[in-house]
């Protein structure tokens, strides 16, 4: 057997249903636990979207063994989790709040839910004042701050920029858009824009430290339309409403259904520039093997990220803002786009191990993240059916 | 430290975006300096006036800050989106007229900088402000504003090093970019100013 075919997977060699569910079966246990927080549901209507939520993130992830694809399986689990997202949340505001818009009385007494695309406008402020920049509680309360940095920074140095695809619940938003069309509308982007998203995370850095404010939240952000924003009650208001529901439709919808790619998190979003930062500290990668590339170029077409050039595949890697969503590893069919981890030989080595050993923490984080939302959503329309409400 | 605050999310983007060294940075500093001593001396003749009216000096204040936002925010807009990179284009290139005016007075962007910053109101020139009003003459009022210009230029020290980093290419699309979009708040902040000058009006 050739060298740099040593250890290749091959579709007719995917593992057989027994050994399929054996290697399922830390999964099924995990989410197990993590779904069932140690004790079943006794509500029936809880209970049975448990049971739905189980099976059907544990048939994604046997899929994803089985099948040897990574990213058809995880976008369907990903797009469903940031509709179940929007679901959950906005019903919560609505039932808590009477209203998905927060008050000035909300933000004193700190009931701003925390997002982890604060945490770079945090930073600066934290460092010079000591204090968090933003409404919302420390500990204790749901959404708390602590938590979403203890998550962002366990699933920082576990997956690095892999959070954009397996772990934040807005990314789905803009993927699901991107692949409502068969065919891209709109090709070439000029690749300058790729720095889009390090320019904002520059002024909303720059502006929070000024404003003692988290400036994105306040004006650039696009996922205010679905999730909350500040009660309408003047001008500045209003035309922060408007450029939050212009961002989605242009960002979040339009742009991604015309181009297929994710363009909020690729052409924007400061938390995926800050992000990428990660991937330089995270074990695992995505490379492209020169050798067994016949310049087909389908990956640097499928990238949603515009993760990969032919400059970056003569390097045999691909750029650092790679979300690792598998879309390139999916389309290659030499198999030369793989999952690697870092240290081990490039040319040679099991490429199914290292796509294994990559899609166990990431679909923890992604199967623990989207478990309660899936399932809450579940619930509300169970109760908007049957009740007519969703509260 | 508030006056940095102010300045850096304008100065620091420019640098990244034109720097090419630390005395070419220094002299672009100055320039921006010179804007913003501009800016209040502008002021320390508005605090001196202040006796007139109160309504006149809020409607004169608002209009003439919302005008040199709005223009400076378009600068800015088209030094950060629509300018040509100088490397790439050569003379050959066909220049726009805001391209042949920005390669005619290179400063004219970094003096705007200063000059719309030096008009914003930080909480220290708020307080010059009020000091600056309290004095009996013109001259008075402008050593006033002057001494509090020199006082907070000392902040500025260390700025031009940030630019040093502009010789990685990529720094100085993303400082050229982040000075776009602060043009855009400009264009917002400079719209809402004249808006309320005028309702005033």
């Amino acid at each position: 057997m050739n060298k740099d075919t040593v250890g290749i997977v091959r579709a007719n060699q995917q593992p057989d249903i027994l050994k399929t569910l054996i290697l399922c079966l830390p999964m099924i246990i995990m989410t197990l636990l993590m779904l069932s927080a140690g004790k079943l549901p006794t509500d029936p209507v809880r209970l049975t979207a448990f049971i739905l939520t189980f099976c059907f993130i544990n048939a994604i992830f046997f899929l994803m063994i089985r099948t040897g694809e990574t990213d058809s399986w995880r976008s369907i689990l990903f797009v469903i989790y940031a509709v179940c997202f929007v679901i959950s949340f906005i019903s919560h505001l609505i039932e808590d709040r009477g209203s998905m818009a927060i008050s000035r009385a909300d933000m004193i007494e700190g009931l701003t839910p925390f997002c982890h695309i604060v945490i770079p406008m945090t930073l600066i402020p934290a460092a010079l004042t000591k204090t968090i920049i933003f409404p919302g509680t420390i500990i204790g309360a749901k959404h708390a701050i602590a938590g979403m940095f203890v998550l962002w920074i366990g699933s920082s140095l576990a997956l690095g920029r892999g959070f954009c695809s397996w772990v934040c619940f807005f990314g789905g938003m803009d993927e699901g858009f991107s692949r409502l069309f068969k065919r891209a509308r709109i090709n070439n982007i000029n690749p300058k824009w790729t720095y889009l998203p390090y320019a904002v995370l520059l002024v909303v850095v720059l502006a929070s430290a000024l404003t003692l404010a988290p400036f994105y939240c306040e004006w650039l952000c696009p996922f205010k339309t679905v999730t909350e924003y500040s009660a309408i009650t003047s001008l500045k208001t209003s035309i922060q409403a408007i450029i939050f529901i212009s961002l989605f439709i242009a960002l979040v919808m339009v742009l991604p259904a015309l181009t297929k790619r994710r363009i909020q998190c690729s052409l924007f979003c400061p938390m995926g520039a800050f992000q990428s930062f990660t991937n330089k500290i995270n074990v695992f990668d995505v490379c492209v093997n020169p050798e067994r590339c016949i310049k087909c170029n389908k990956c640097i077409q499928t990238c949603p990220t515009f993760s990969i050039s032919e400059e970056t595949i003569a390097q045999g890697k691909t750029a650092t803002t790679c979300m690792k969503c598998g879309k390139c590893i999916d389309a290659c069919k030499q198999k030369a786009v793989f999952y690697h981890v870092k240290g081990t030989p490039l040319i040679g080595g099991n490429v199914e191990i290292y796509r294994r050993l990559f899609i166990y923490p990431a679909f923890i984080f992604l199967a623990t993240m989207s478990g309660g939302f899936v399932q809450d959503a579940i619930v509300r329309i169970v109760r908007l059916i049957t009740t007519g409400s969703m509260y | 430290m508030a006056c940095i605050a102010t300045c850096a999310p304008v100065l620091i983007p420019y640098l990244l975006g034109e720097g090419k060294g630390i005395v070419r940075n220094y002299w672009v500093t100055c320039q921006f300096l010179f804007g913003r001593l501009l800016g209040y001396l502008l002021f320390a003749g508005l605090a001196w006036t202040i006796s007139s009216t109160i309504l006149q000096e809020v409607v004169l204040r608002n209009i003439i800050i919302g005008v040199a936002y709005i223009l400076f925010s378009v600068l800015l807009i088209f030094y950060g989106f629509f300018m040509k990179n100088d490397d790439s284009c050569k003379a050959a290139c066909n220049k726009n007229k805001y391209e042949r005016l920005l390669a005619i007075f290179p400063a004219l962007l970094p003096v705007a900088a200063g000059l719309a910053t030096g008009l914003s109101f930080c909480p220290p020139f708020l307080l010059a402000f009020t000091g600056a009003a309290e004095q009996t003459s013109l001259v008075k009022s402008l050593l006033f504003f002057f001494s509090f210009f020199l006082g907070t230029s000392l902040l500025f020290v260390l700025a031009p090093f940030v630019g040093v980093l502009s010789r990685f290419s990529v720094l100085q699309i993303v400082g050229k970019m982040a000075a776009g979009i602060m043009g855009l708040y400009y264009l917002y902040s400079g719209s809402i100013m004249l808006i309320g000058g005028w309702k005033i009006l």
